[in-house]
């Protein structure tokens, strides 16, 4: 009797549980979006039309870290933006762009772009409306540029906006930007989502910043086809079909985001049909998917991964600063055989680092899987295995190479067969491992790959996808205790290829800059700067009951609302 | 036995300051949090620069630290970069309740952050420490009672089986044996993920079906420890003369294995028990991540791995301080449990 309490208070502690876990919850929501005012849901719904309703889960193996288009770097935040904001224009299944927010894409001929390029003007549709039903207007595009802008404000990332020398609004439709020198990059970098100055303002105002804004984190008011409801962190998020919506209302009433973060458990939801799309699918989970009928969508977000060399003249190692040794590591390597068996064959070789974009010289092929030729290249560089002790040396340096990369399995697999081949061709390979915190940190911050640790690193990036541009190459960006935020980790600096960096962001003819690019593309291969690996797509399961799927590159979801589900 | 408590909530104080200390400073040298901010692709070195003035990375560490206990709202910050601190501070310091806004839910306060998923961590870490307590006295007991009987083998074997598991083995056989093939064979199943199907909603009975198989890994997993701890300390106490007194004296034999031996067994369970209930609250990262639960296991996992500071030093706080005070609970239970305990 005298641990009855110790009982009580054990039970009690188990219902209190349950009480602030379910019965705080929200119970699914009614078909109609949400608006400033409270909805009136109906007190009880009709069994029938609840059994219509169309619900479709997705599956993200990452939470978002938060939902303001402007305040994170996340993928998975980028992608769920298309289902709430929207982006002035996106981009088709063919990388297409196609407006949104605006009336026309800007050009030259209907007066968008001045013609030297450094005046953007947008023409906005007329019956674009925020999700509670007020009028989207120049106004809300100029709000988000001086939120962006204001350093009160600790948004992710200023660029483009921060290359604006203003932002002009004569009236509710327009909105003329003008930049300090022509920018070509415009298309692909400019109005990744916008904010309702209806709604933030007063925010700012009251608080100096928006850091803090509810909006952020809960944006019940949007502006893309659906509109969130609900964000329970670590469990769902709720997206209902926004009725307001001016490209048409969804056919879909609601997305249910899940987050799975095992990726074991994510394949098992797609099995059992507890999720309708999922996707950073591992490779070797596609056969099992495709087996129970889920269908698999690979598209091109501009993604290549390849080998980047530490080449700083002075602490790097001298075999690299010849381009033949680097050539012959291309060439020793079967990238071929390893996309086949590792990576099933969904992908194939990098040929560049813009591999998938318009950007490439059509003359340049992968590097071939040549080990004679590898040996070759190397003898003639002077680096010959003296001591016969199976790895070459020259001048008493012997040719062993540290290689690091991330804990990602892929990567290690990859690491272990490059190890194998390239001691066949004399190459010693030392590898290396870290979390991917620590592998990407800055040189401030003692990141190996941004200090040159390792003497060669392995990890996918992307230029401004679907455009080109991109700063990693540019001499003032290598990383240095005066500079110790710097992109450039592989420490190379060549003045040729810095001037035509420098010149195509600011060619804003179409033509002329691809030009610029095939000379980029081309030094940046033959030199073999940075040697690809394998082009990185992301991998859709898209589940049975899903119909009408198309998905972007660039903007994944840019159809949803013609998305259908059946069962 | 007032006077011990004080003591050592006093004593507690000075731990406390040092335990932060040390976890602050190992946080900020485990990742940087502005790496990718959790995207793809690199920081911006422009973008980088600003975000280290404006969230006050570029200040010494033992400057952060104290920010971070004392606040910074009685300083001005210099968020433009032009060398001019204009603006005041906004942190009140943990001393005063504030433990500040999260790197990665950016502007979110900690305590909220936390508090999200407390719950769902209490209930599911909860539910299953009662199933193994529970389960584990009916194994144990029985188990002693019945030394080195054929099920006293049986069981003895299935709860070493459990326990030479790993815990992430047990959670993906029983998805793919309860919730994916008893699906293909036609067979009531379980749902896999989650707290509740979404064409339902989260219905208290929604949440008790979505905990089972987590429940279920949990337990299987801590039943062996439990039940070989109290298999052992009965049969200890079994052993003792009192107990054959009270055979002797002819007490019904139910009386003597729940009133006499188990009672006097339990001092052990009560230390192990009270051991682990503060590390209740952290969760079990592994199992939710499996089953994607979210609790307090995920919330850490997720924000170590983006050295989100403010929100993993508010998570260790916590237990921190769950641990001294189930430490105090614990000794106090002793002296109610053994009269020949005293404190004062």
């Amino acid at each position: 009797m005298k641990r009855t309490w110790l009982y009580t208070l054990l039970a009690a502690m188990i219902v209190s549980a349950l009480l602030l876990t379910a019965c705080g919850g929200p119970q699914p929501p009614a078909t109609q979006a949400p608006a400033e005012e409270p909805v009136e849901e109906p007190a009880e719904e009709p069994a029938a039309e609840s059994a219509a309703r169309k619900v479709a889960t997705f599956i993200w193996t990452q939470e978002f870290d938060t939902l303001n288009p402007y305040y994170t770097n996340m993928w998975f935040s980028a992608i769920t933006q298309q289902l709430w904001n929207a982006w002035a224009w996106d981009y088709d299944d063919q990388n297409a762009p196609h407006p949104v927010l605006v009336a026309e894409m800007p050009s030259e001929d209907n007066g968008g772009i001045s013609p030297d390029g450094s005046v953007i003007t947008m023409k906005l549709r007329d019956d674009i409306v925020w999700s509670d039903g007020t009028p989207i207007t120049s106004e809300d595009f100029k709000f988000t540029y001086e939120m962006v802008v204001d350093p009160n404000n600790a948004v992710a990332s200023t660029y483009p906006l921060d290359l604006l020398v203003s932002l002009e609004t004569p009236d509710e439709r327009t909105v003329v930007m003008t930049f300090e020198e022509p920018f070509a990059s415009w298309q692909a970098t400019l109005w990744h989502g916008l904010m309702p100055a209806h709604i933030m303002r007063p925010v700012f105002e009251a608080e100096g910043t928006i850091d803090g804004a509810a909006w952020n984190l809960k944006p019940t008011v949007g502006c893309g086809p659906f509109v969130l409801t609900d964000w329970e962190s670590g469990s769902y998020a709720r997206f209902v079909a926004n009725e307001n919506y001016w490209l048409g209302k969804p056919k879909i009433d609601e997305i249910f985001m899940r987050f799975v973060p095992d990726d074991a458990s994510q394949v098992a939801a797609l099995k059992t049909g507890e999720g309708d799309l999922g996707t950073f699918i591992a490779y070797s989970d596609i056969p099992t998917l495709e087996a129970e009928g889920v269908n698999m969508i690979t598209v091109f977000s501009g993604y290549n991964e390849g080998w980047y060399f530490y080449l700083d003249p002075e602490k790097g190692h001298p075999a690299l600063q010849d381009a033949r040794v680097r050539q012959a590591l291309a060439l020793g390597f079967d990238r071929f055989s390893l996309n086949e068996d590792l990576l099933l064959g969904l992908t194939e070789p990098a040929a560049t680092y813009w591999d998938n974009t318009p950007w490439v010289d059509p003359s340049i092929e992968p590097w071939p899987y040549d080990p004679e030729r590898a040996k070759a290249l190397l003898d003639e560089a002077g680096w010959i295995d003296t001591n016969g002790d199976g790895v070459r040396d020259k001048d008493g340096v012997e040719l062993v190479l540290t290689y690091g990369t991330t804990t990602r399995e892929i990567r290690q697999d990859t690491q272990a067969v490059a190890q194998q081949q390239l001691s066949e061709i004399g190459v010693k390979i030392e590898l290396f491992n870290y979390a991917s915190d620590i592998f990407f940190s800055s040189y401030g911050e003692g990141g190996p790959a941004a200090t040159g640790a390792n003497d060669m690193f392995e990890y996918s990036t992307v230029p401004n996808f679907p455009d080109g541009d991109t700063s990693e190459w540019l001499c003032r960006e290598i990383p240095s205790d005066e500079s110790p935020d710097g992109i450039n980790w592989p420490a190379y600096c060549d003045e040729e290829l810095d001037a035509l960096f420098q010149l195509q962001v600011t060619q804003v003819d179409f033509e002329e800059r691809q030009q610029t690019f095939y000379q980029i593309t081309r030094k940046i291969f033959e030199e073999a700067l940075w040697v690809g690996l394998w082009q990185d797509p992301d991998i859709f399961a898209i589940g049975p009951r899903l119909k009408n799927v198309k998905l972007s590159g660039a903007t994944p979801f840019f159809n949803i609302q013609e998305w259908d589900l059946t069962e | 036995m007032t006077r011990y408590v004080i003591r050592r909530l006093l004593q507690a104080i000075p731990l406390l300051l040092f335990i932060s200390m040390v976890l602050f400073v190992l946080m900020r040298n485990i990742g940087d949090p502005l790496a990718t901010m959790g995207g793809r692709r690199v920081t911006r070195s422009s973008d980088r620069e600003r975000l280290t003035r404006q969230l006050g990375l570029d200040k010494p560490l033992y400057v952060q630290y104290f920010y971070w206990l004392i606040g910074n709202d009685w300083t001005k910050m210099d968020l433009d970069g032009d060398g001019v601190a204009e603006t005041p501070g906004r942190m009140r310091g943990v001393l005063r309740g504030d433990f500040g806004t999260s790197l990665v839910n950016r502007g979110k306060p900690v305590l909220e952050v936390i508090w999200e998923r407390l719950p769902n961590t209490l209930l599911l870490m909860i539910t299953s420490e009662v199933v193994v307590i529970l389960c584990a006295l009916v194994v144990g007991v029985y188990s002693a009672l019945r030394q080195y009987s054929l099920t006293d083998q049986i069981v003895t074997t299935i709860s070493f089986f459990g326990y030479s598991l790993p815990i992430f083995f047990i959670a993906l056989l029983s998805i793919y044996i309860f919730a994916v093939n008893f699906k293909r064979w036609g067979l009531p199943y379980l749902p896999a993920v989650g707290m509740f199907d979404p064409q339902v909603g989260k219905t208290p009975s929604q949440v008790i079906l979505h905990m089972v198989l987590p429940v279920f890994s949990l337990s299987f997993i801590y039943l062996a420890a439990y039940s070989r701890y109290i298999r052992s300390t009965m049969l200890e106490v079994l052993s003792q003369d009192y107990i054959r007194t009270a055979k002797s004296k002819g007490l019904p034999r139910r009386t003597i294995i729940f009133l006499h031996a188990l009672k006097n067994a339990a001092l052990p369970i009560v230390t192990v028990v009270g051991l682990d209930l503060p590390f209740l609250l952290a969760g079990a990262v592994v199992t939710e991540r499996i089953f994607a639960w979210p609790g307090m296991g995920r919330l850490f996992l997720d924000h170590v791995s983006r050295a989100d500071t403010p929100v993993v030093m508010g998570i260790l706080m916590l237990i921190s301080i769950a641990v001294i005070v189930f430490q105090l609970i614990t000794d106090i239970m002793y002296a109610w449990l053994d009269p020949r305990i005293r404190y004062d």
